[in-house]
């Protein structure tokens, strides 16, 4: 009898692990699936070296540190633009007037040195710089910004005028799907912002 | 000779249950190679769970000092480890260009930051659980916000 007692004991802990098992397993595969993470890309290539940059960050990541930082103009998540750097322009006037225009483009401007557009374009701020570089003896360059205006929505979300709400912002851009940001391309570098569910840049 | 297999049995079990204790936050590895001018090569490997252990042994006085000047950076250290516990893993920052690449990653529940150069080869391993353990004991020493 007194043999028997550890042989119980190990088959109680054992029935005990297997149940603890199942129910592990069980829940796993119950578990609803978390809303697939967001990524931004940072990619430099070239320079004079061949050098390139990669920076990876979960958004997710950026989203709950941002509003622990307080420093400088960044409080909270939101960014203070001081008056002066505003110039008295109303900039939720602007993006209200912006909104609610159709597709349309804003701004052309066409000279020797530059070609610069702005326009909206399927939900999107759009905005085209081509410098061709004649004048300041530089190779051409070519800028192109894609902003979701889902995104510039939550940037001007706050209510005080000279805030921008950078953490509502980096929100919308989670939710606002594969996009690319920002290419620069110049004789010398490329640059890729781009927002996409991959954890590399690759 | 049964009582002497009992007590064997107890030291094993308790040098297990004491490394496994020991271990139990990852351990730290450094990894350095010097190729140039002369050939150097250093590595350790470490349990995680002796800094926040060693930094009971600092002078007060130091870790207050240290522990004041990153106070208003806490919540922002620790939503990053935070966030860095939940995340997958994951190269954060690569740079690369001849003879010079660095790479800063998440990798096993550890930050891992490689530099690979031609003359020097250096890596580091540090469990993120070890880096908030550090930072509580840090921010225990810290002197209470006046405000």
């Amino acid at each position: 009898m007194r043999r028997e007692k550890p042989a119980v004991a190990v088959s109680c802990l054992l029935l005990v692990a297997t149940i603890a098992v199942a129910i592990g397993i069980a829940r796993g595969a119950t578990t609803a699936k978390p809303a697939a993470e967001r990524y931004l890309h940072v990619k430099v290539d070239g320079g004079a070296k061949g050098e390139s940059v990669n920076v990876n960050v979960p958004l997710s990541m950026a989203e709950k540190i941002l509003p622990t930082i307080n420093h400088g103009d960044l409080h909270n998540g939101r960014v203070t633009i001081s008056s002066a750097d505003i110039n008295d322009v109303d900039l939720h006037a602007i993006l209200d007037a912006v909104r609610t225009a159709p597709d349309n483009e804003f701004v052309t401007v066409k000279s020797k040195e530059q070609d610069v557009r702005v326009a909206k374009s399927n939900g999107n701020l759009i905005i085209h710089v081509r410098d061709s570089g004649k004048e300041s003896g530089k190779s051409g360059q070519k800028v192109d910004i894609t902003v979701p205006m889902k995104v510039v929505d939550a940037l001007f979300s706050t209510a005080k005028q000279n805030e921008l709400d950078v953490a509502a912002a980096i929100r919308a851009l989670g939710e606002a799907g594969e996009t690319v940001l920002v290419t620069v391309q110049d004789a010398e570098q490329n640059v890729k912002i781009w927002i996409d569910s991959k954890s590399g840049a690759e | 000779m049964i009582l002497l297999g009992k007590v064997g049995i107890g030291i094993v079990g308790s040098a297990l249950a004491g490394a496994g204790i020991i271990c139990s936050e990852g351990m730290i590895s450094v990894n350095v190679e010097t190729r140039q001018p002369e050939k150097h090569h250093v590595f350790v490997v470490a349990p995680a769970m002796l800094v926040p252990i060693a930094m009971h042994f600092i002078p007060k006085e130091h870790l207050a000092e240290h522990a004041h000047e990153i106070q208003p950076w806490l919540p922002t250290i620790r939503a990053s480890l935070d966030a860095l516990r939940e995340s997958e893993d994951i190269t954060f920052v690569e740079v690369k260009e001849p003879g010079h690449n660095v790479r800063v990653a998440k990798s096993g529940g550890s930050i891992v930051v490689d530099v690979n150069e031609n003359d020097e080869t250096v890596h580091v391993s540090t469990p993120i659980r070890a880096m908030s353990s550090a930072i509580e004991e840090l921010a225990a020493a810290s002197p209470a916000p006046t405000r």
